[in-house]
């Protein structure tokens, strides 16, 4: 079956709430200055000043130099970080989202292409800790329990820890925990099991994993149009193919290129240069006209 | 006939002739021409050599008088053709063409009698007096711009129109003129609509011996004229440039056989030698001229006009007359006109140039115009001196021309061209010498977890802390990360903060990112403007040749010549303050095989600064001073009195030293006095001096000598004895500054107040000028200049040592005097930097932004710098009480400033005002003599900028683009 699911905007995330107040500040900035406004922001207008006093009481804690109330700005780069590593990846099969409401929760989609779990589309959510990258690794839950010796049976939750036992900040990275979710279904390891009965089974009567193993495919495919579990704007939900709804986003993928200037078109015109490639010197490209 | 045109009842003739049937338009036609020929073939000198009594030409012509050449035409003759004429054209104009495009009776019967020619020739005949020139043009405007068939394919009614042209070429009569330009652009609309006639227009103006292609040389005299006509000029020669693009034969005539690019080109020169070589600058904050500035100035309007001619012809023309035409421009107005505009002897002279070089590069849009521009800042030399290292080294320079240079410099920042770029920074960091050979990687690293923004935010001075911020300054919320309920832009989805509470899904994960913090809600705007700043460069640096990532170009290919210190060992010291004034003479350019290749000989790096640039400097420096006691040698006396003139009118109250004395404008208070050598000079008036004197600090008692010296000298009566009193004055001084022992006090003060900013920057520039300006032949040929003898410990500032250009070095260095810079000049500054930083070549972001790059010890980092005013202000707030109140009070006055800056003249006065009618609290009011206090607020919010950039970099830049 033909599904479609929407390709994940990579940095929409944080700023949806900013409008673009036409602060002008600078009366200094002549037409073709993009510099605009700086600095000092007015007051929004329908802010009211907040009076509470901050719950910080004490000004500025600067453990290890770090301003402590831009620490979720921290953290919300370092996960659009991750995201757009995860998208320089191109992992096979693997869809991430990042959800609309936290970015510590990320939507997922895996497709199994052969194998045991051939034909497989297993929905599933990762769940990154809130002092990342210097917490524990994130967990990764799937929708519905696979029936595989490393997901628990009950919560659906992967074993990833196995693999990431410590999480290292600048080495360890989200992509690797999708990249691990997806090996997992093409070599199977059986050591400490999170479902002993699948790992038993896979040693000891392959054939019986082997139909246990279509079965859960099935289940799962079976669910693949059930509401998402978690009520998200950018949960990733699945529906029939529709040739009005869908034959138009197709042929949009197939011709989108992603690049910047597409997503939002600025009025400044290109750069300019006229330096030859190879060269560091100023106007040595040959078209010049002649000055002298 | 022209009394027809002249009553202007062209609709309801046309009227009239509705409904009648083409036959019997030819009848009347046919018979008043039959009518026509017979007055003139009486008054034909070949036919008939009668003379009549001489009578008033013709009604129309009242001005008109003297005899006509062949006897005069009795007046009754004269209007019963006019009249005939008058009906004909009529028919001629509402005939329709005939079948199939062929030509109507009434035309063809025009062209077979040549009915034009020999009308033509018969106003010839009488007084041809511009009157009459006027009408003729008139009526063939008519008929070129009504009627209903093609006329102008027929030479019968080509050739005459050609004559009539050329006969109206000397003309001066304004009214003629302006009825020539609406005929002539008139019929540059019918070529443009219907190119096919050009051919024609060529062959026409070979009979006629004229210059081939009469129309287009009749326009070229009104090229610059301003108003309409000038206007409907410079419309109609566009309208042949863009043919020109499609014409092979029209660009080979318009580039080689006529003045069109040299005309245009030097016309620029000449309407720029009109514009006022001084600026009446409004404040202090003024540093570009903007629209409602130069709609002003009639004569800044009309160079304008021409150069945005230039610009579109530039765009539409074929590419031989562009060419020739940029290099007009080139030739012809930017070396010999605006380089030298650009070293005048006066600072107010040489600010007025920037000021309008820095109009011009933002009214240039066409590519190969800016390029010209371009090319000429960067690779033209004045006196042997890059214009851009003039430039650069100006930055410097206190008062208006170093905030008017910046401006030029934001300017030319964002124009996105890697040329400029290159010459200003890349170049100098393309090597990759300012940091550590180790630390080549990290270059292009990715700051993934925001640790430089994280440190640049760390340095947020204790004063000024979010946390600190009463309301309403303090915009702290919670909005931010919890995307349910106040998001502005959630349009009413209440299902969503319901869910919100819900978040843990009942597996035990909690997604909520400090909803429990107030975040500084500024920051998000920061972030905001930083990721359309970052994208938009992005986007434009994608037609540069390289990435400057530190692989390419490749380091080891681009390294400096001479160099003998192997990175990572330690170069010697150079002392933090020295100025960045002087590092433009010396700093190395990049020395590259290629380069040679490509540029001819390279250059040998000049071993002085020449002259206009030490003049600058003396005078810039005197400034500083509030005294020229120093000088021991005055070879400008433009400059004397103009440094006088220029302290007294107002920049004493900004070195720090109010006192009681409310100086008067310069300008009432001087006398303009023409020297000999055709330079005006101010001098001020005895009383401004006085005053002057008294409101000095006076703690130079020279000055106070000098200064009574200049009184005796402009009390008396100014004249040809100026010159002996000059002398009498350059003794004086002479005799004073010789016993003044050179101080070499390299000793290092961290500048916290104004006055003491000036107090170290003095020293140092003491010692150069008087090293560089002794007249010694030795010293002035010594390899490296004069300068590098002041710097302590470094034998020189060689090409060896690694060194970041000019450029950034001005920059960093103006920003470590942040504390005393004005308001809008740390606006200008923060505002090229975090421009800079918005580039996305990883050499200049990790050289800007990235906190963990390990440099160089004698490269100075915007890192290091921000930390040394961060210094300065924890000393500063420590020191004094009332500073956080100080803070405060700033921060509602910059707030008060921003609805209103949109408006214009938004100078501190209005500002006050805003700030008394706000709502309470009432804050304290502040005056903008307290820059430190300024600069404190705006140093907050410029680390949340750069802050803001770095992270949207370590997105923004990483994010992959499918081919």
């Amino acid at each position: 079956t033909h599904s479609t699911w929407s390709l994940p905007c990579a940095t929409g995330l944080l700023l949806r709430s900013t409008e673009q107040s036409g602060h002008g500040e600078q009366r200094a900035s002549p037409a073709r200055m993009p510099f605009g406004r700086k600095q000092l922001p007015p007051i929004p207008k329908n802010a009211a000043p907040i009076t509470k006093p901050s719950p910080l009481g004490t000004p500025m804690q600067s453990a290890n130099g770090t301003h402590a109330s831009y620490g979720p700005f921290y953290l919300e780069y370092s996960l659009l970080a991750e995201f757009t590593l995860v998208i320089k990846q191109k992992l096979p099969g693997i869809y991430v989202q990042p959800s609309h409401k936290s970015a510590l929760m990320w939507f997922g989609v895996i497709f199994i292409r052969h194998g045991l779990y051939q034909d497989g589309v297993f929905k599933f959510t990762v769940y990154i800790p809130d002092n990342y990258p210097d917490g524990e690794c994130p967990k990764l839950v799937f929708d519905i329990p696979v029936f595989h010796p490393l997901v628990d049976p009950v919560s659906g939750e992967l074993d990833v820890r196995r693999a990431f036992t410590k999480w290292r900040r600048n080495h360890n990275h989200i992509w690797q925990v999708l990249m691990y979710a997806r090996t997992v279904f093409y070599k199977i390891n059986t050591t400490d099991p999170l479902n002993p009965e699948a790992a038993v089974l896979y040693e000891k009567d392959v054939q019986l994993f082997k139909s246990k193993v279509v079965d859960s495919v099935k289940l799962c495919n079976s669910h693949l149009f059930d509401q998402p579990k978690i009520d998200d704007p950018y949960a990733i939900s699945f529906s029939p193919w529709n040739p009005a709804v869908h034959e138009e986003a197709k042929e949009r993928m197939f011709t989108y290129k992603r690049r910047p200037e597409d997503h939002h078109k600025v009025s400044q015109a290109s750069g300019l240069s006229w330096v030859k490639p190879g060269s560091t010197q100023p106007f040595s490209k040959e078209d010049n006209p002649p000055q002298s | 006939m022209a009394s027809v045109v002249a009553n202007g009842n062209r609709d309801g003739q046309s009227l009239v002739l509705k409904g009648v049937d083409p036959e019997t338009c030819m009848i009347v036609f046919k018979n008043h021409w039959a009518q026509v020929v017979k007055i003139l073939e009486k008054h034909d000198p070949l036919r008939s050599s009668s003379a009549l009594p001489s009578l008033s030409v013709i009604n129309l012509t009242a001005s008109s008088s003297g005899s006509s050449r062949f006897g005069p035409i009795p007046g009754d003759e004269a209007s019963a053709v006019q009249n005939y004429v008058e009906h004909m054209l009529f028919l001629l104009m509402e005939e329709e063409s005939g079948q199939a495009g062929a030509m109507g009776p009434i035309l063809e019967f025009v062209v077979m009698e040549n009915v034009m020619e020999r009308l033509f020739v018969w106003s010839l005949r009488r007084e041809f007096t511009d009157d009459m020139k006027l009408e003729q043009l008139k009526m063939y405007e008519m008929l070129v711009g009504q009627a209903r068939q093609p006329l102008l394919h027929h030479k019968p009614i080509l050739r005459p129109l050609m004559m009539l042209l050329s006969s109206c070429s000397s003309t001066t009569a304004p009214a003629v003129e302006a009825e020539l330009v609406l005929l002539l652009n008139q019929l540059c609309y019918v070529l443009a609509k219907d190119p096919s006639i050009l051919e024609l227009f060529f062959h026409t103006s070979e009979d006629q011996g004229a210059t081939n292609f009469l129309i287009f040389s009749l326009l070229i005299p009104f090229i610059h004229r301003e108003g309409t006509v000038g206007q409907q000029a410079r419309d109609a020669l566009l309208l042949i440039m863009s043919l020109s693009a499609e014409n092979e034969r029209v660009a080979k005539h318009i580039a080689e056989n006529t003045f069109f690019c040299p005309v245009l080109a030097t016309g620029l020169s000449g309407l720029y030698s009109s514009l006022p070589t001084k600026l009446d600058v409004p404040n202090e904050e003024w540093h570009c001229l903007h629209k409602e500035d130069w709609l002003q100035m009639p004569s800044l309007i009309q160079f304008l006009n021409s150069l945005e001619f230039c610009n579109a012809v530039i765009q539409v023309a074929h590419p031989d007359i562009r060419d020739q035409l940029v290099s007009y421009i080139y030739n012809g107005f930017l070396v010999p006109v605006l380089a030298p505009a650009l070293h005048k002897l006066t600072l107010e002279e040489v600010m007025t140039t920037t000021a309008y070089l820095d109009l011009f590069l933002r009214s240039v849009t066409e590519p190969a115009l800016l390029q010209t521009f371009l090319s000429f800042i960067l690779l033209h030399r004045h006196e042997n001196v890059h214009i851009l290292d003039t430039l650069v080294s100006r930055i410097n320079t206190p008062f208006q021309l170093g905030i008017v240079s910046l401006a030029l410099f934001r300017t030319l920042i964002g124009l996105y061209c890697e040329d400029v770029m290159l010459q200003l920074v890349l170049r100098y960091l393309i090597p990759c010498n300012h940091m550590m050979l180790s630390q080549r990687r990290v270059v292009r690293e990715r700051d993934c977890y925001s640790a430089s923004a994280a440190k640049i935010l760390a340095l947020t001075p204790s004063c000024c802390s979010p946390d600190r911020s009463p309301p309403p300054l303090r915009q702290l919320d919670s909005i931010l990360f919890s995307k349910g309920g106040e998001t502005p832009d959630n349009s009413g989805n209440t299902e969503e903060k319901k869910s919100f509470s819900e978040e843990n899904d009942g597996s035990g994960n909690s997604c909520t990112i400090g909803s429990e913090i107030y975040l500084d809600v500024s920051y998000l705007h920061y972030l905001y403007d930083a990721r359309l700043s970052i994208s938009s460069c992005i986007r434009a640096c994608q037609v540069w040749s390289a990435p400057y990532d530190g692989e390419d170009p490749p380091p080891e290919k681009y390294q400096p010549a001479g160099s003998c210190v192997p990175p990572g060992t330690d170069p010697l010291p150079v002392n933090q303050l020295e100025l960045e004034w002087d590092d433009s003479y010396d700093a190395c350019p990049v020395q590259t095989a290629d380069a040679s290749a490509e540029r001819g000989p390279p250059q040998p790096p000049p071993a002085e600064p020449p002259k206009h640039i030490q003049e600058m400097r003396r005078t810039a420096r005197m400034l500083v001073k509030g005294s020229y006691i120093e000088e021991n040698d005055f070879q400008d006396d433009v400059m004397v009195y103009d440094l006088i003139a220029k302290k007294d009118s107002g920049d004493v109250e900004r070195t720090g030293k109010p006192s009681g004395s409310q100086t008067e404008e310069t300008k009432p208070g001087s006398a303009e006095v023409p020297l000999k050598n055709g330079l005006n000079l101010t001098v001020p008036s005895p009383a401004m001096v006085d005053n002057s004197s008294n409101s000095l600090d006076a703690k130079a008692n020279g000055q106070t000598d000098c200064n009574a010296n200049l009184q005796n000298t402009t009390a008396v009566e100014l004249g040809d004895d100026l010159l002996a009193q000059y002398e009498e004055l350059i003794r004086t001084l002479d005799h004073e500054a010789g016993g003044k022992p050179v101080k070499a006090d390299g000793e290092v003060k961290k500048p916290i107040t104004p006055v003491e900013v000036v107090v170290v920057e003095e020293d140092e520039m003491d010692f150069a000028s008087f090293s560089a300006e002794t007249p010694e032949p030795e010293k002035l040929h010594s390899p490296f200049g004069t300068i590098n003898r002041f710097r302590s410990g470094s034998a020189t500032k060689n090409n060896s040592l690694p060194f970041t250009g000019p450029f950034i070095s001005v920059l960093l260095s103006r920003l470590e005097n942040m504390l005393s810079n004005s308001l809008h000049v740390n606006l200008l500054l923060t505002g090229i930097l975090a421009q800079l930083a918005a580039y996305p070549q990883p050499l200049l972001r990790s050289f800007l932004l990235n906190t963990n790059l390990v440099f160089q010890p004698t490269v100075r980092s915007l890192y290091q710098v921000l930390a040394i005013v961060k210094n300065q202000i924890e000393e500063l707030a420590a020191s004094k009480k009332d500073f956080t109140e100080l803070i405060t009070a700033a921060q509602h006055w910059l707030m008060a400033r921003e609805p209103s800056g949109g408006s214009s003249g938004s100078n501190h006065q209005e500002g006050g005002r805003i700030l008394k009618n706000s709502p309470p609290p009432k804050p304290k009011a502040i005056s903008l003599e307290r820059t430190e206090v300024f600069a404190t607020v705006l140093f907050t919010e410029f680390l949340k900028e750069l802050a803001a950039i770095a992270q949207e970099h370590s997105i923004l830049s990483y994010i992959p683009m499918e081919e």
